[in-house]
């Protein structure tokens, strides 16, 4: 029999992926779980794991092409058993006469031409409806009700990130699903150590890792990536940067002891129409499209104003020994976070969400705040949840945890969903002010700047005071200018004078 | 609706008060939105006025009367005095009652009625033109238009509909009083209905059918009874015949219909060419013709907008019923799909949502469809062929009438209830009825299909006794293989 696979939503209620590679082809003989693709996603590289033992007969898409979830990618020829319906092909679309009645039923009236006659899910009006307004793939959420058939929780937990998984147990060896990107620790400006390759011959590997638009810009340049000098080794593995593939290809050398991150622009060479594209899609589109909507949608003003810090100082350099006992890395955003979600206490508005629809603004009971992690791969904002409820060294660990998570990619949908409010730490980079845009549909954004030395004028003197500039943009449509000046006045005192965390 | 110097403003203008353009402005005047409904000639559309209504008032007349007068086993021996000037007011007044009805509870939900022909005046725009003379037209600016101007008979080449024997579905069901004879061309749903009714009036009824079978397109096993019965009423069927034209002679008419030699399409298209083959005449007194129907996009300057319709002269439309202009909807007999008043309905319930900016769409599994004969076939789903087509491995159900002991009690027993479902899973995936009532009940099992019931679910839902609904439990069970009133096999 028969078995056409359908791109799964990976646990991430994404629309589409983008097929990095194929780790088999038409042909092979398959297991059960054994990856078949890599699949990139808004958020992360995936393995998609094969559904049955069998054979490869077809692969629908080509590298490089973006597949709509649901859409067949592979057909499997299975192994002796019959196919389950749920996944069986029509081999042949039943001819039938286009008279009125008899067709209507089979046919969605009002579909184009571009039918699917393969599959049907099974599931009541109710839960499809709910499965558009959570923008869930009903085809690609697996059914837990009798039969296979979907129902509202299946739904919610595919919404949620957490679709039940197509296989009971757990595989004996629990894969990874997402591209391993090293180690690296919670800093954002550390410099990555380069393996040093000579770069004057192909180097021929076998395996190469590298970012989808690497591969992407390889395919462009016409370079083989198993060619390209590697940067570093990541997991034992090479991984080779778009510097470097860019590097290749004019016949250079793969900048070295530089990060990916930190390397200078690159001479353009303004040859004649010469240019290099890369593709806008996946997390770099995604993050496109969260900043344009956010910006056309909430009318932006932004309040700076700065913190005199150096009691914290103080206090966080006595903490940290503290907290290396624990193992724990203490920044100064745990602190920040506790004082922003005093504020928030104090102001509810900026803890909201605007449902224009609805005609209401939610005030959100709970204190989740999310922080901005700048990737090698994109921005994403891993969310630490219930921070009032938690300590400053909880939170410190937690932070680590999921910056850790994000740069490496093995962070889930769920870790970077249910925020009330963002901070964004652009001073980790370095600069003072920023006009942070709103992670919509929150309502507010605070942006950290550099912590450093500053005049101070106290007293008629001027003297130099450890200080923090803070810049809170707000959702003008539900924030009023007064409350933002009030509420960062409010974080600023518990920075200034971080005793009265502790009457939080 | 803001009434401005030159134009009114609305939210939503639907074009067409059938029961896909109504039920369309209701929707969207209940989301909030101002809505504007612009019909050309009667509230109700072609369903309620010429179509659907009329004709199931006159099968229900007529069928008192025709079995009344066929209950001898029964004791009954009756011989009904039909007035048909009468039977035909009192559907005029059921007809009077409904459409009434769509105009108070477009009035009651705020709906703006406009009567007019409206046609699109560049972006946004729709330009109506009032009946009569000296009327004049206003514009109306929208936000966004459904267009639901529906369908109209399709004519045949020599059979202009203007001449006063030849007959569309409307004006067969508008007579008032019944021809002795009457050459009805097309044996599809509409020639099948109609044909019963005058049969069972008296009047002597030839069916010319271009196919060799009536009502194609519907399992042989569901026509073959309705087809049986109709001969039985002493309806004539002569398939394989073209109508081709049509001359007066004496108090009456004679219609010439063609041998079709050729490979029978499956959608009756009588084009007029001339064909080797015999000649048939038939004398009679009228000729309807009901080979089909087609959408009705011509009076909508579709130009001022760049939109086309395909080839088969519908709008294409998306799974929101979104034309190829964006804030343009399309739906019901215009839209792609079979031309049902009901799949009309939903669909104008689904554009007003996604006009309101509600997450609907058209995703519905099953649309089922009802043919109003004696006996009644309804399906809604797939056959058993459509699903191994479609992958399945079907598990089919059946039970017969004549093992229903309400159907022995009403003196109809003929026909049977077949479900259809994947064997492996129970899912149900289609059902067909031929039999009493079959109209009545496919409606839950459309319902079973749309929830993704299974055959156990069907099977184990209590149904009352004695009732034709049981039918529909047994046909599960049978499919179950653990049927109780029929063998299993």
């Amino acid at each position: 029999m028969a078995r056409e696979f359908k791109l799964p939503d990976v646990g991430e209620g994404v629309a589409e992926g983008e097929i990095v590679s194929w780790l088999v082809s038409e042909g092979d003989t398959v297991t059960e779980d054994q990856p078949v693709a890599e699949v990139e996603t808004d958020k992360a590289v995936v393995e998609v794991p094969a559904p049955v033992n069998g054979t490869v007969r077809t692969l629908h898409y080509d590298a490089g092409d973006v597949v709509p979830v649901g859409d067949v990618i592979v057909t499997f020829d299975v192994e002796g058993e019959a196919a389950e319906s749920e996944s069986e092909a029509a081999e042949a679309a039943a001819e039938s006469a286009s008279e009125e009645a008899t067709e209507a039923a089979t046919e969605s009236a009002s579909k184009s031409a571009t039918e699917q006659a393969s599959t049907r899910t099974f599931a009541p009006p109710s839960v499809r409806r709910l499965a558009r307004e959570l923008d869930v793939d009903l085809d690609s959420v697996e059914g837990t009700g009798p039969s296979g058939r979907v129902t509202e929780g299946d739904v919610r937990a595919a919404a949620e990130g957490h679709a039940t998984e197509p296989q009971e147990e757990p595989p004996d060896e629990v894969r990874s699903a997402v591209e391993p990107v090293g180690e690296q620790a919670a800093e954002h400006t550390e410099a990555e150590t380069p393996a040093v390759e000579s770069a004057t011959e192909p180097a021929g590997r076998e395996t190469t890792l590298a970012a989808p638009a690497t591969r992407g810009l390889a395919k462009e340049l016409g370079v083989n990536i198993h060619d390209v000098p590697a940067v570093e080794e990541r997991d034992g593995e090479a991984f080779v940067t778009a510097e470097a593939v860019q590097e290749y290809a004019e016949g250079g050398t793969a900048a070295q002891g530089e990060t990916a991150a930190a390397a200078p622009e690159r001479e353009r060479e303004f040859v004649e129409g010469g240019e290099t594209t890369q593709p806008y899609r996946g997390v770099r589109r995604s993050i496109g499209e969260q900043m344009a909507e956010s910006k056309y949608t909430a009318p932006h003003v932004t309040h700076h104003d700065t913190a005199v810090i150096d009691d914290l100082v103080e206090t966080r350099t006595k903490l940290t020994e503290r907290a290396a006992e624990q193992d724990v890395k203490l920044t100064y955003l745990p602190f920040v976070m506790k004082a922003v979600v005093s504020g928030l206490q104090e102001y509810p508005i900026l803890n909201s969400e605007l449902r224009e629809d609805e005609e209401e603004i939610a005030l959100k009971q709970d204190y989740n705040i999310g922080v901005a992690v700048a990737t090698d791969h994109g921005l994403m904002v891993p969310v630490v949840k219930h921070v009032d409820q938690k300590s400053i060294l909880d939170i410190a660990a937690e932070v680590n945890e999921l910056a850790a998570k994000a740069r490496d990619r093995s962070i889930s949908r769920e870790e970077m969903q249910g925020g009330t409010f963002t901070i964004t730490n652009f001073g980790a980079v370095g600069g003072e002010y920023a006009t942070p845009i709103i992670n919509y549909p929150e309502t507010a954004i605070l942006g950290l700047g550099g912590i450093d030395e500053r005049p101070v004028a106290e007293d008629g003197e001027v003297r130099a005071a450890q200080t923090l500039p803070l810049s809170l943009s707000i959702d003008h449509r539900v924030v009023d200018g007064a409350e933002a000046a009030r509420f960062t006045n409010h974080v600023m005192e518990r920075l200034t004078d971080p005793e009265l965390l502790l009457l939080e | 609706m803001v009434v401005g110097d030159v134009s009114t403003g609305t939210d939503v203008a639907v074009v067409g008060g059938g029961p896909g353009g109504y039920v369309a402005a209701i929707r969207a005047a209940q989301l909030g939105l101002d809505a504007t409904l612009v019909e050309m000639d009667a509230y109700g559309g072609t369903c309620l006025n010429y179509g659907c209504i009329p004709s199931k008032a006159l099968i229900t007349a007529t069928d008192v009367a025709h079995d009344a007068s066929n209950a001898e086993e029964m004791g009954i021996y009756a011989d009904p005095d039909v007035d048909f000037g009468e039977m035909v007011a009192w559907k005029d007044g059921v007809v009077d009652q409904l459409t009434g009805g769509v105009e108070k509870l477009c009035k009651a939900n705020g709906v703006n009625l406009m009567q007019g022909r409206a046609e699109f005046a560049g972006n946004d725009k729709l330009r109506v033109v009032h009946g009569g003379e000296g009327q004049g037209s206003e514009t109306i600016e929208y936000e966004h238009c459904i267009v639901a101007t529906g369908s109209q008979p399709i004519e045949v080449p020599g059979f202009e509909f203007d001449a006063d024997p030849v007959l569309d579905s409307r004006q067969a069901l508008a007579m008032d009083e019944l021809p002795d004879s009457i050459v009805v061309v097309g044996a599809g749903y509409i020639g099948m209905e109609i044909s019963t009714v005058l049969a069972k009036l008296g009047v002597d009824v030839t069916v010319v059918e271009m196919l060799d079978e009536a009502l194609a397109g519907y399992p042989d096993d569901l026509t073959q009874p309705v087809k049986q019965r109709a001969e039985g009423l002493g309806i004539d069927f002569e398939f394989g015949l073209a109508a081709d034209s049509w001359t007066e002679s004496g108090d009456g008419i004679v219609v010439t219909a063609e041998d079709e030699n050729r490979e029978a399409s499956k959608t009756p298209q009588a084009d007029g060419e001339a064909v080797d083959g015999d000649t048939t005449e038939f004398e009679t007194d009228n000729v309807l013709v009901a080979v089909g129907r087609e959408p009705v996009t011509d009076t909508l300057n579709l130009d001022a907008i760049d939109l086309e319709p395909n080839d088969d002269g519908r709008l294409e439309t998306d799974d929101q019923a979104r034309t190829a202009v964006e804030n343009v909807f399309a739906i019901g007999d215009v839209a792609p799909g079979p031309m049902l008043a009901h799949k009309a309905s939903k669909e104008g319930q689904v554009a007003a949502e996604v006009a309101a900016g509600e997450p609907a769409a058209l995703d519905y599994q099953a649309i089922p469809a009802a043919v109003f004969t004696d006996p009644e076939i309804a399906t809604v789903g797939l056959t058993e062929d459509e699903a191994s087509a479609e992958g399945f491995e079907p598990a089919v159900g059946t039970f017969p009438f004549r093992a229903s002991g309400r159907a022995l009690t009403t003196g109809d027993s003929e026909g049977f209830v077949r479900v259809v479902a994947d064997e492996e899973s129970g899912f149900l995936l289609g059902a067909q009825i031929v039999g009493p009532e079959a109209s009545e009940l496919i409606a839950e099992l459309g319902l079973a299909i749309e929830m993704g019931a299974t055959l156990e679910d069907v099977a184990s839902t209590i149904h009352t006794h004695p009732t034709l609904a049981e039918s529909t439990m047994e046909a599960a069970e049978h499919a179950l293989g653990h049927a109780i009133h029929t063998l299993n096999r």
